[in-house]
């Protein structure tokens, strides 16, 4: 399979988010470079969500800008595409209609959906399960669907929010080790939200610290570990001296 | 390797829906046990004589009288000297259909369209809920005698009257459902670039559905459980007309002939109903 995606450049600019009385977000600045994966990591409750659905144009920013290849974001768009720990699939859609969908409500002709539909139903590994209901995959299947149905429109940024965080230790992993491979196909600019460091310093090129509530990004890190890497980077003794230093970080933020 | 197992697994997902199959079919033989044991002891209890055969008539009584009911005297039966129905009967069911039929999808037309405004705009629901509500609470035969005054006895007023009884759980069923989509698949629905007027086929709708499909059962039964209420307040024909007259002349056989008939078109109308609409539910049923 080509690399059909090129990836935009996603950057936040003094991100402010009230609720109400509740400052959730405190002037959050990051950019997430083309092709780029840019892991968000910080404690729980800390706003990582109501930032990524700020960023998926959701929320409207109190104050502040997102803005994608330097357009302002105003509104949820294809362009952008974000998928949530669960509940991304149509429930009533076969797996084929699901990641029909997007490239359908563009639009785009009969060949050209079909044949979207079936590079990512390879992709993802899912090409037996076709006809299948989302309620008949696993959880795993059902996440790597949930990508596969937002990837359809071939975003230039893909925003993930803890996506795999519901799912057993064993699936997550692989599931790690299937996103590194799909990114390496398909470079687009992710933006990932999360409270594993583990994850955040498998997956990312670069990660983000975000502070307790309300959130201010207050570190920004490169990971060290190159492309290519796969699950045998655990056990590289300066990842794990990394992953220690950087837990400590967020416990404390 | 990967290949294979992923066969594995699609086999998986086929397995279980065959097993269920299979003991579907055994329960469906199962739920015949107790109508024969009823049957067994119905018989049981005309044998011995217990009651005049006025009160309860015998079983093979009944099952003629039902045969005539539909097709007339055939002539070779031992009608034991009571006047056998004269073949009215496809008459009759026709006549009680059509009068379940117009209420119904007239309370179906209605529901939706008032439910949709109560499950899509928040000011028709503030508006309009706690009247629905208070209307909901009164039991459907205090309406009888008003339909009786502006409608008059006969079809009008049992046609009102089941239209009260069906629209509820319709009208219910919709606003719910309407107003219960998860946010979650309306986001996902706009960021995949969803134009805001397929929003109501694509997402809308058959969210909607399951919830709006049991409404319609549930109202479909409403309305021919209420049939036999309009009927019997004075209808020259239908099925409940017939048992009116029989209750009359004291035929408590022909009664039981009413009541049967009652039992079987209203359980095929649910089973027709239920696999008409299938296909928009399956993706529900756990």
């Amino acid at each position: 399979m080509s690399a059909t995606t090129t990836g935009g450049t996603l950057a936040a600019v003094g991100l402010v988010k009230d609720f109400g009385d509740l400052r959730v977000l405190d002037g959050v600045e990051l950019v997430a470079g083309p092709g780029e994966v840019l892991s968000v990591l910080g404690p729980s409750g800390c706003g990582k969500s109501t930032l990524l659905r700020v960023l998926a144009g959701f929320e409207t920013a109190t104050s502040g800008q997102v803005l994608l290849d330097g357009e302002p974001v105003t509104g949820p768009s294809p362009r952008r595409g974000m998928v949530a720990q669960a509940g991304g699939l149509f429930p009533w859609l076969s797996l084929r209609d699901n990641l029909a969908f997007g490239p359908a409500a563009q639009r785009r002709s009969r060949t050209q959906v079909a044949q979207t539909v079936e590079d990512l139903l390879q992709a993802t590994g899912l090409d037996g399960f076709a006809d299948a209901l989302p309620k008949q995959l696993s959880g795993g299947m059902r996440q790597r669907a949930a990508i596969a149905q937002v990837l359809a429109n071939r975003p230039p940024v893909l925003l993930l929010d803890e996506p795999f965080a519901a799912l057993d230790a064993q699936t997550r992993l692989r599931m790690h080790e299937w996103l590194l491979a799909l990114h390496a196909d398909r470079p687009t600019t992710t933006v990932l939200v999360t409270h594993d460091v583990e994850e955040a310093l498998l997956l990312g090129d670069r990660v983000c610290l975000l502070s307790n509530r309300p959130a201010q990004a207050v570190d920004l890190l490169d990971v060290p570990f190159g492309t290519g890497r796969g699950r045998a980077v655990l056990a590289d003794p300066a990842f794990v001296r990394l992953k220690a230093s950087v837990l400590e970080r967020v416990l404390a933020a | 390797m990967s290949a294979t197992l992923l066969q594995d697994a699609a086999v998986g997902v086929d397995a279980p829906a065959s097993r269920r199959r299979r003991r579907f079919g055994v329960r469906r033989l199962l739920g015949l046990a107790v109508p024969l044991f009823l049957l067994g002891l119905w018989q049981l209890v005309v044998s011995a004589q217990v009651f005049s055969l006025r009160l309860v008539p015998a079983p093979a009584t009944v099952a003629e009288q039902l045969y005539a009911f539909f097709f007339g005297d055939p002539g070779f039966l031992v009608l034991a000297g009571v006047v056998p129905f004269t073949g009215a009967g496809f008459g009759h069911l026709a006549s009680s259909l059509q009068l379940a039929a117009t209420g119904w999808l007239l309370a179906v037309a209605v529901g939706v369209v008032v439910g949709l405004a109560v499950g899509l705009s928040r000011l028709a629901r503030e508006l309009l809920d706690p009247v629905l509500n208070a209307l909901r609470a009164v039991p459907i035969f205090a309406w009888l005698p008003l339909a009786l005054v502006w409608f008059g006895i006969g079809a009008g007023a049992a046609r009102a009257l089941i239209f009260v009884g069906a629209l509820w759980p319709v009208l219910v069923a919709v606003g719910d459902a309407t107003a219960r989509v998860p946010r979650s698949h309306i986001e996902t629905a706009r960021m995949l670039g969803t134009p805001q007027r397929w929003m109501w086929r694509r997402v809308y709708l058959p969210s909607a559905l399951p919830e709006v499909v049991t409404g319609l059962r549930l109202s479909l039964t409403l309305a021919w459980t209420v049939v036999i209420v309009g009927e019997l307040s004075g209808t020259t024909s239908g099925v409940g007309a017939m048992m009116n007259s029989a209750r009359e002349s004291g035929r408590t056989d022909q009664v039981i002939v009413g009541i049967l008939v009652f039992a079987t078109v209203g359980l095929l109308a649910d089973v027709v109903l239920r696999l008409a609409t299938r296909r928009w539910v399956r993706w529900a049923s756990t």
